[in-house]
Order: C-alpha cells, then sequence, then structure tokens
C-alpha cells in the first residue's frame, strides 16, 4: 500500500458516509497496483497503435457495473438508490431534480482499476469534493454525488457536460464511439483530464480519430474564453498526482509541459478540452491533505469551474 | 304603404311631417263648434226620447254615431288645409353629387350596373331630372376620391375613379354653393365611402346651415355570389427572414363549402399559400398565412383567391399591402441568475442569425457575472441596468431563472416601464428562482405578466417538478413564435415528436386578454393540474409580455430520440427571439397615414420621435426623406402635430405610381435620435370592391342626420316634390286643402251607414 492510503481510504469513508461505503471501499481498494504506470494491466494490444482492446476492456466495465448497480458506481449518503438509477429522467422526474450533474464517462479501457477500468480512477471522492466545493465557489444548482453513465447509454445527451479521465488507456468500442460522436455534435462537453506522456496521448489521440476523423486538436491560448469565464487564469500549471510531487516534481512520465487543447466543430464550437500532462482530478481528489500544495488544488478547482460555467454559457 | 296613405289623405306622409294643419273657414270656430254641438244635442235628445222603441244601451249608441257624423261635417265646413313652406321655383339651387368612382360598374342582380341606373334615373328626360329641374336650378357635380363640378350632368361620368370619400364631396358642393339659396344637396351613390375620414366631421356643416342631404341609393343590398379578401393584417415592419404571420379576412357569400386557395406574394413570388373552405351563410373567416420575407426593404405583398363561376365582383379578389423588411441588427438583453445548460443551448440555436444579438448578463455566483457578446466592455460592466436609458437600448428583455428579491424596486418598476412605456417584450422563461417561485407576486410585474402567479405547490423544486409534452394550442400552430415547421399540421406533427421538458412552476391561469400559445400535458411526477400553461403572452401598455415556463428546453436538442438533424429547437428559439424584437419600435417610428394612395393625391407620412428614456420629443427636427419609384429623392421638412406629444407629419403629393421609400431622420439640438424606414404604395386602389353591396346604412344615416330623406331607385321619382317641401332655400307659404280627403268622407259615410244599418237591424227603418 502507498504511503497515505491508509489516511486516504479513511478520509474517503467520512466524506461518503456509512452508507455504501464497504463498495467504496473496495473499489478504492483496487487502486493500489493498478494505477498507470505503477502496475501491470490486462493489456492485450500495442498502446498508441489503434489496436482492439474492446472485449476484456468491455468485460471489466460491465463487471464493475454489474458489481455496483446499473450505471452508478457508489450510492449517496443516507441508503438511497443508486445515483444514475434515480437520474433516468427520460421515463420519470428524478428524485432530486438538479440543474447540473457532474457526469463521468464510463468508457472501455484496456486496464484499469481492479474490476473497473481507467475511467473509474479518482471516483467517486474526486467528484464529490469537486462538487462541494463547485455548489460553494458558484450559485450553480448542481448534484452533489457523482454520476457515471456509459457512452453508450441514451441517458448520456441528458447530461451535457461530460467528464472523463486517464484515456491513455481508453479503447472505445464501436457503439461507445457512436454514442461519443452523437452525444458532442448534439451539443454535449467533453473535459478530459489526467494522462501523460507521449504514449498515452496517441492512445487518445487515435481513439478521438475513431470519433472525429478530420477535426484537428488544437491548443488553446490564456486569451481563450475558458480561462477567464469565472476566474481569471494567467498561467497553466501542471497539477501533479498526489504522491508524485517530490522535490518540485510534477511531471509523469515524458509529460513535462501540460497543455490545454481542444477540439472544435467545423463552427468553431468548442466541444472537447483536452488537459494532457496535468492531472486536476487528483488535485480535487486530494486536496484536503496537508501534504498536497495549495497552488495546484487551487488551480485545479479554479480551471474546473471555468470549464462548467464555459460549457453552461456558450 | 305610402300609396295608401297617400290616397286616404291625399298628399304623402312628408308633407304632413313638414306642413302644419290650419283651418280655413271664414267663419269662427266657436261658431261651428256651437252648431255641430247643438245638432248633435237635438240628435241625443231625440234618441233619448225614443225610449218606448229599445232600450238605452242601443239609443245611446244611436246618437253617438249620429253625433260624430254632425261633428265631422262641421270639420269639413272649417276647411282643414296643410300650410307648408315650399320652394319657389327656379329661385333655390340643388346640387346633385353624383359618385363617379369605379364600384358603379359594379352589375347588380338585376344585370344592370349602378353606373347604368344612375344614368337611366338622372336622365335629362327623365322624371327626376325634369322635377328637380322645373322646381329648382340644379348644378352637378361628380365625386370620387375628389368632387368637382360637371357641367353636363350624369352624361359626362366615366365611374373610374378608384376611391370614394363621400364626405369631402358634400364639404365641397357645399363650398361651391355658398352665397347662393341652397334647397339641398342629392347624393347618388353606392355608399361605398372608404376615405378614412369620419363621416360626422362633414355632416356638422350642413347641419350647421340647415342643408338636407338627400340620398339616392344604387346597387344591391346584398350580394348573393362574391368572394373577397376583406382585410389582411399586414404588419408595419418585419425582420428578413423571420415567421411573418398574416392573418386574410375572406367572405364569401354564395359558395359556402368550397375549398380554396389564398396565395401570398411577395413582388409577384408565391411566398405562401393556404387552403380554406369557406363557411356557410357568407360569414368570414379568417385565413392564417404563414411566410418568409427574405429580401429587405420595402416589399409589396399580394394575397389573392381565385375567382369562382358566377362570380360578378372580380377586383375584391386580391389585396395588397405594404410591409417594411428590415435586416439589421436587434439587441436582446438575457439576465439569467444562474448558470444553466438552457442559456447555452439557446445561444447556440441563434448563433448564425446575424439579426439577433443576445447579450448574455449570466449570474454566476453572489454578484459575479458573466457577460457574453457586448458591444464594448463598459456594458453591463455594473450588473444589471439600474438606469431606464441604459435598459431601453435592448429591444426585448428575458429573464431566466433570477429571484424578484434579486432587483430593487426601481428596477422591478423600470421593468414594467420597459414593457408598457418603451413598448419592449419582456420574456420570463421557467426555472426555479422565476415566477412564483421567484417571488415575483405582488411586485410591479406581477401585472405585466400574461399568467397569474399561483403560490407554489411544493417545497422545494423537485417535489414541484413535473415533466410535460407540450403542443401547439390552435392559436399557437400558425403563430410565428411557435410554428417549427411549414404548414400547421406539419408544425403540430414536429411538436407531438419532441421529448417532453421539465417544470417547477405551477401556471395553470391565463389573464384575460391573454393569449395561450403552447400547453403542456403531464407525462411525469405529480400531475394536479394536468394541463399546464407553457407558453403564453399579452400586450401590456406599449408592448408585450410573455412567459415560457419551461426550464430545460435544451432536451429537444440532447434527448436521445432526437436526431442530429433534427431543427426544431434552433427553430424554436430562432423564431421566438425574432418574434420578441419583431413590434418593439425605435426611437423614432415612421408610418404613412394611409397604407395606400392614388396618384395625384395628397399623402402623409407620419413619425413619432423619443428620446433614449423614451419621452416624446417635441422640438426635434426631422426630416422625410422620399424616394420616388423613379430614384428621384427629395427631402420634406416634418411638422410637430400639435394635439399628440413627439408626434410629427409631413404631406407631399407623389404623381408616379409605385412604392415610395421614406427615411425620417430626426435629431435634436444636434444630437442624432434615429432613423425609422417606411413605405408608401401609390397605385389605384381596390378599396371600391371591397365590399360591394349598397351600404344602405350610410345613405340613410347621411340623410337622417341633416334632415333629408333616403330614397331607392324606385322611390326616386318621389325626390323632387318631397325636395320642394323638405329643402330650406328662398320660399313661399303654400295652403293645400285637406276637407276633401278621402279618408274624411270615407269615416263620414262609415258612420252613417253604421247608424242606418243598426236601425234597420232593429226595425227602426
Amino acid at each position: 500500500m502507498r504511503p497515505g492510503l491508509r489516511r486516504f481510504l479513511t478520509t474517503a469513508v467520512a466524506g461518503c458516509g456509512a452508507a455504501g461505503s464497504a463498495a467504496l471501499l473496495l473499489a478504492l481498494a483496487g487502486r493500489e497496483g493498478d494505477r498507470p504506470g505503477a502496475a501491470s494491466g490486462a493489456r492485450t494490444g500495442q498502446a498508441g497503435s489503434g489496436a482492439v482492446f474492446a472485449a476484456p476492456a468491455r468485460e471489466a466495465l460491465e463487471r464493475g457495473l454489474a458489481g455496483l448497480g446499473p450505471p452508478s458506481f457508489a450510492a449517496p449518503p443516507g441508503g438511497a438508490p443508486s445515483a444514475a438509477h434515480r437520474m433516468s429522467i427520460a421515463q420519470r422526474p428524478p428524485p432530486e431534480w438538479h440543474e447540473f450533474y457532474f457526469t463521468r464517462a464510463a468508457y472501455s479501457s484496456f486496464r484499469g482499476y481492479g474490476r473497473r477500468g481507467s475511467w473509474a480512477t479518482d471516483y467517486p471522492k474526486a467528484d464529490r469534493q469537486f462538487l462541494t466545493v463547485l455548489r460553494r465557489l458558484t450559485n450553480l444548482d448542481a448534484f452533489a454525488h457523482e454520476n457515471a453513465v456509459l457512452l453508450t447509454d441514451e441517458r448520456l445527451r441528458r447530461y451535457p457536460f461530460l467528464y472523463a479521465l486517464e484515456v491513455g488507456y481508453m479503447a472505445l468500442s464501436p457503439p461507445e464511439i457512436e454514442g461519443l460522436r452523437t452525444y458532442l455534435r448534439a451539443g454535449g462537453f467533453l473535459v478530459i483530464d489526467d494522462f501523460w506522456g507521449t504514449r498515452e496521448w496517441l492512445q487518445f489521440e487515435y481513439q478521438m480519430r475513431q470519433v472525429f476523423p478530420l477535426l484537428p486538436i488544437v491548443d488553446l491560448d490564456l486569451d481563450h474564453p475558458v480561462f477567464s469565464t469565472f476566474y481569471d487564469i494567467d498561467e497553466i500549471l501542471q497539477v501533479p498526482a498526489y504522491g508524485r510531487y517530490w522535490g518540485g516534481r510534477t511531471s509523469e512520465r515524458d509529460g513535462y509541459v501540460p497543455y490545454v487543447r481542444g477540439i472544435q466543430d467545423e463552427e468553431g464550437r468548442l466541444m472537447v478540452i483536452i488537459n494532457w500532462n496535468t492531472d486536476l482530478g487528483d488535485a480535487w481528489e486530494w486536496a484536503e491533505q496537508p501534504d498536497y500544495p495549495l497552488q495546484y488544488s487551487t488551480f485545479a478547482y479554479q480551471m474546473g469551474v471555468n470549464m462548467i460555467v464555459y460549457a453552461m454559457s456558450h | 304603404m305610402n300609396g295608401l296613405f297617400e290616397f286616404l289623405f291625399k298628399y304623402r306622409p312628408v308633407l304632413f311631417e313638414e306642413g302644419e294643419v290650419a283651418f280655413l273657414s271664414p267663419w269662427p270656430v266657436g261658431v261651428v263648434v256651437l252648431a255641430a254641438s247643438l245638432a248633435a244635442a237635438v240628435a241625443l235628445f231625440t234618441y233619448g226620447r225614443a225610449h218606448a222603441r229599445t232600450g238605452p244601451a242601443r239609443r245611446s249608441g244611436l246618437a253617438v254615431l249620429r253625433a260624430a257624423a254632425l261633428l265631422l261635417v262641421a270639420l269639413a265646413v272649417m276647411q282643414p288645409a296643410l300650410v307648408l313652406s315650399t320652394v319657389v321655383p327656379q329661385r333655390n339651387f340643388v346640387a346633385v353629387l353624383v359618385d363617379d368612382s369605379r364600384s358603379m360598374n359594379i352589375e347588380d342582380a338585376d344585370g344592370e350596373s349602378r353606373a347604368e341606373k344612375a344614368r337611366r334615373l338622372l336622365d335629362p328626360q327623365g322624371p327626376l331630372a325634369t322635377g328637380l329641374a322645373d322646381r329648382f336650378a340644379v348644378r352637378w357635380f361628380r365625386f370620387s376620391g375628389v368632387a368637382q363640378r360637371a357641367p353636363g350632368g350624369v352624361e359626362g361620368l366615366a365611374f373610374d375613379g378608384s376611391r370614394t370619400r363621400i364626405g369631402a364631396a358634400l364639404e365641397h358642393a357645399a363650398q361651391q354653393m355658398q352665397g347662393v339659396p341652397l334647397s339641398g344637396l342629392v347624393v347618388v351613390s353606392d355608399g361605398g365611402d372608404n376615405g378614412g375620414s369620419p363621416m360626422g366631421e362633414a355632416l356638422l356643416p350642413l347641419r350647421a346651415a340647415s342643408v338636407p342631404v338627400f340620398a339616392l341609393g344604387l346597387g344591391d343590398e346584398r350580394v348573393d355570389a362574391d368572394v373577397q379578401i376583406g382585410r389582411a393584417d399586414v404588419p408595419e415592419r418585419a425582420m428578413a427572414g423571420s415567421s411573418l404571420l398574416v392573418n386574410v379576412q375572406l367572405s364569401a357569400p354564395g359558395y359556402g363549402g368550397r375549398t380554396v386557395s389564398v396565395v401570398a406574394e411577395d413582388m409577384g413570388r408565391i411566398v405562401a399559400s393556404e387552403e380554406v373552405t369557406l363557411p356557410g351563410g357568407g360569414r368570414p373567416v379568417v385565413v392564417p398565412i404563414a411566410m418568409k420575407l427574405e429580401t429587405p426593404g420595402a416589399r409589396e405583398l399580394a394575397f389573392r383567391v381565385p375567382s369562382l363561376p358566377g362570380e360578378r365582383v372580380l377586383e375584391n379578389n386580391e389585396l395588397r399591402a405594404m410591409v417594411q423588411v428590415r435586416e439589421r441588427t436587434e439587441k436582446i438583453l438575457y439576465f439569467e441568475g444562474e448558470p444553466r445548460h438552457e442559456v447555452a443551448f439557446m445561444l447556440r440555436a441563434v448563433r448564425h442569425d446575424e439579426q439577433l444579438q443576445v447579450v448574455l448578463l449570466q449570474r454566476t455566483a453572489e454578484n459575479k457575472f458573466f457577460r457574453r457578446n457586448l458591444d464594448d466592455a463598459l456594458e453591463l460592466l455594473g450588473g444589471f441596468p439600474t438606469e431606464r436609458e441604459e435598459l431601453y437600448q435592448y429591444r426585448a428583455l428575458i429573464l431566466g431563472s433570477v429571484e424578484a428579491g434579486f432587483f430593487n424596486h426601481d428596477q422591478l418598476e423600470m421593468i414594467a416601464d420597459f414593457v408598457s412605456v418603451r413598448g419592449g417584450m419582456l420574456l420570463m422563461l421557467g426555472g426555479r428562482r422565476s415566477l412564483a417561485e421567484g417571488g415575483y407576486d405582488g411586485t410591479p410585474l406581477e401585472d405585466v405578466l400574461p399568467v397569474a402567479l399561483d403560490a407554489p405547490g411544493g417545497a422545494s423544486p423537485t417535489e414541484r417538478l413535473v415533466f410535460v409534452k407540450v403542443a401547439p394550442t390552435p392559436a399557437g400552430t400558425r403563430h410565428p413564435a411557435t410554428r417549427i415547421e411549414d404548414g400547421a399540421e406539419a408544425s403540430a406533427a414536429r411538436w407531438d415528436s419532441l421529448p417532453p421538458v421539465s417544470t417547477t412552476n405551477l401556471l395553470t391561469r391565463l389573464k384575460p386578454g391573454a393569449t395561450q400559445l403552447l400547453r403542456g400535458s403531464v407525462v411525469d411526477g405529480p400531475g394536479d393540474p394536468a394541463d399546464r400553461i407553457v407558453m403564453a403572452y399579452q400586450r401590456y401598455g406599449k408592448g408585450r409580455s410573455a412567459v415560457l415556463g419551461v426550464q430545460d428546453t435544451w432536451l429537444w436538442q440532447m434527448d436521445h430520440s432526437v436526431s442530429l438533424e433534427d431543427q426544431s429547437h434552433e427553430t424554436f428559439w430562432s423564431q421566438l427571439l425574432r418574434w420578441l424584437v419583431s413590434e418593439t419600435p425605435g426611437q423614432v417610428e415612421a408610418s404613412p397615414r394611409s397604407g395606400s394612395v392614388e396618384p395625384g393625391e395628397a399623402a402623409t407620412i407620419e413619425a413619432v420621435v423619443a428620446d433614449e428614456g423614451f419621452g416624446p420629443v417635441n422640438g426635434a427636427t426631422v426630416t422625410a426623406r422620399v424616394t420616388s419609384p423613379t430614384g428621384e429623392v427629395r427631402d420634406w421638412p416634418m411638422e410637430w402635430q400639435v394635439d399628440e406629444d413627439g408626434k410629427y407629419a409631413a404631406t407631399f403629393v407623389p404623381e408616379a405610381a409605385g412604392v415610395y421609400e421614406v427615411a425620417v431622420e430626426a435629431a435634436r439640438d444636434s444630437v442624432f435620435l434615429g432613423t425609422g424606414l417606411t413605405s408608401l404604395r401609390v397605385a389605384p386602389g381596390t378599396a371600391e370592391f371591397r365590399d360591394p353591396r349598397q351600404r344602405t346604412t350610410l345613405m340613410e344615416r347621411l340623410a337622417e342626420e341633416t334632415g333629408g330623406r333616403y330614397y331607392s331607385k324606385d322611390t326616386a321619382e318621389q325626390l323632387p316634390g318631397d325636395l320642394a317641401v323638405v329643402g330650406g332655400g328662398v320660399t313661399v307659404r303654400e295652403e293645400r286643402d285637406l276637407w276633401d280627403m278621402p279618408a274624411l268622407f270615407l269615416f263620414l259615410a262609415g258612420l252613417l251607414a253604421a247608424e242606418w244599418a243598426l236601425r234597420r237591424k232593429w226595425g227602426w227603418a
């Protein structure tokens, strides 16, 4: 077990409440050894080559869903039914309606954590902690709990904001590719986070080429509105993962320089924001830790708020 | 009836109305009455003594009959007479005004046109003309748009005028006849006045001068077979590319049950067509025609229905009107109280519309605002406007999920004034902080909104949340804001295909005068009541207000059931936002007093000028720049109209037919206030045929209000005689005997015959 993991588990349990804690602990315990670069996964193809990893990856994903109830993966405090189940608003109004749901894309990958895929990294603590801060900083009516949805779920389009991370291990199936393409074309907004270095970039880029073969990925300069929608951000920081910040080093693998990139449609609408060589999710997740530098968690929260407000106003 | 009266009483009723009854006997009235009384007393006494032969009742009856007969004889002996003031022959004048307009060419059911009737009735050798000529010095006038002398009488008339102004013609004739003894005016017309000026004003001087008008009405009082477009509600202004709804009123007596197609043309190009089944009984039907006008500028629209077999009047099957299609960017302020997906999707829906600038002010945190689509960095820097001049620069205001408590009282009043004074449009969206849930009941905005603000039904938005299936009301099916597909049926089908959306606002009661465009049927949630108001609007002061009570129309874009190609969401918002600003006035608004005039007829352009706070400006320099169809440009200074603040007018006479484009510019103290565009159509009108029936009511009113009489073609011959006793001028006292009127003798004979018959029956004779 990594240093601090016991403390992390304690915090997570306290933060999430008693209900569902067993499942959460089980899920989070599986993180150890599955962390990218820290342990081996069930890799059956070659990274960046565009090989199909779908079958085992989907199995892992479906196992994860089956174990925790479709399509949510953790129960909110109080022992209520799973969040995803409560959010099936297509057929009936949700028991708790909110304007915004921090929705995490549950995608297929060729390696991940335990019985789930790479999509579940930092899940759900990062989501919850970020939502706690988001609700305090803004007057956004946000659902306080995590909300994970399959890319093939027809409910996906009901959540115009989508968050995905660890996309260096992404291995989308054709239905997922179609689901994501349709989602973004219809008006959805995707935030990518937490993938590092050239190899993971190539894998992600290959996946996005399946979704949008012709749309370029472009750098977003600091004068882009996303950097000033709520907070004025004048520098793109590299946000290190918790436990990776030693002696001022923030990078992983060959991802030394952080980038914020984007994919726009033919008319210039920003559909995807890509945070590469940085880990905003970890900063959200570990913001309460005294040994995690405040400047990074501050930046991560600012970027998170800006991206959401931008998505809801552009 | 009049004939029977004339047989019994020797003269027509009009003479009794105008004259006085007098007794011409040289004997004093008292003597005659005394003699008659004595004779009656003798009769009563004689019958009274005959008691041995019959009872008192019979004797009394016979005595009364005898006494009445004796009194009647006494009445005749007194020589009753009708004393009249009749005009002195050839000492008085009569003006005969003949309608020279095109409507006189309409053929009546008897196969004779009104013009032919006029020629026949007014033939110089005919009884009417000779009757007049024998008594009066006749002066002939003809009139249509203007009145003028017609020395040749009816023979010189062409019946080609395209407008009928009866009031102006009467005024003109009365002025021409000033200084001569005028007995009256004779108007020969079908009564189809379309001058647009009130008739009462023209009649006032005639009444004051005691000049009676004798109206000779021509034409059928009802038309059995005719299809006509009565009117078309074409707005003065429209936005290029916007959906435009024009209500066309159609009536078709004699063709009930038939289906016809109403076609709309924009400068000769067909832009819309709508089929309608004609109602029976000649009842009018309103046909809403939706169209898009793409080309900016002054556009002439034509609405047309085909002629039907047996139709006599074809000119009223078409109606033309002008509309000013503008292509400029209209600013809308959208104030949203919290981050909402609705913002992004709505802005995206209209992102390509260069005529809409939706300025977004979004409260993202307490006292923190995000602004978008600004003119400059200073716009809305202080948040929501606090000064009227700042708010009034926008043509429409959208309030999202923002509670009333955010605004101070002055701001709420300012928003209400934005609608009622500035003439702007307010749209309030549904949301957890809007409408009743936002505490707007009891505020100045409660009156502005078109729906009643019922108390929230649940403790939290979630408890109040319902999903509703949205459908257009009959009014919304064709309304430019809610018609999301060409054709009413196609639009309704498109609405039916859209997924349900949610609302937390309980909207069930429409205010009087408001119009509901969209309704919602609860498909999920606490569905009591099951029917909700989704969208409604009303006029309020100079402006309008609307409510769209749902909060996630973006689902019409994002729900999985909606295909990527579906443009319903974009179409809805584009049309809705364009409709919001479609009628909002600018600081300078111009319009012609009459949308269409004839060549050579005076045309008046009016303008309303306001300052930045939309208060009327009286001391401005206002100029109308008129561009004629030939391209000639001329400036006309506009004068302030004393009767109304901020109103200016200029009159000019267009000589050439065609479309005149007018740009009105206003400035005050060297400060430019704005430009108002309008247009004027100069062409022979078809208003003459708009209602081809004889307007009997108008003709009768002309006569009644001036002391004259109304005549039909069948009674026209009586006109000269009546005019001789009713009309003014140089008159002479004339006594006409009444003692020899048949009624008197018939009555006397009747009394005596009754007495004789009773005596025979009872054995006295």
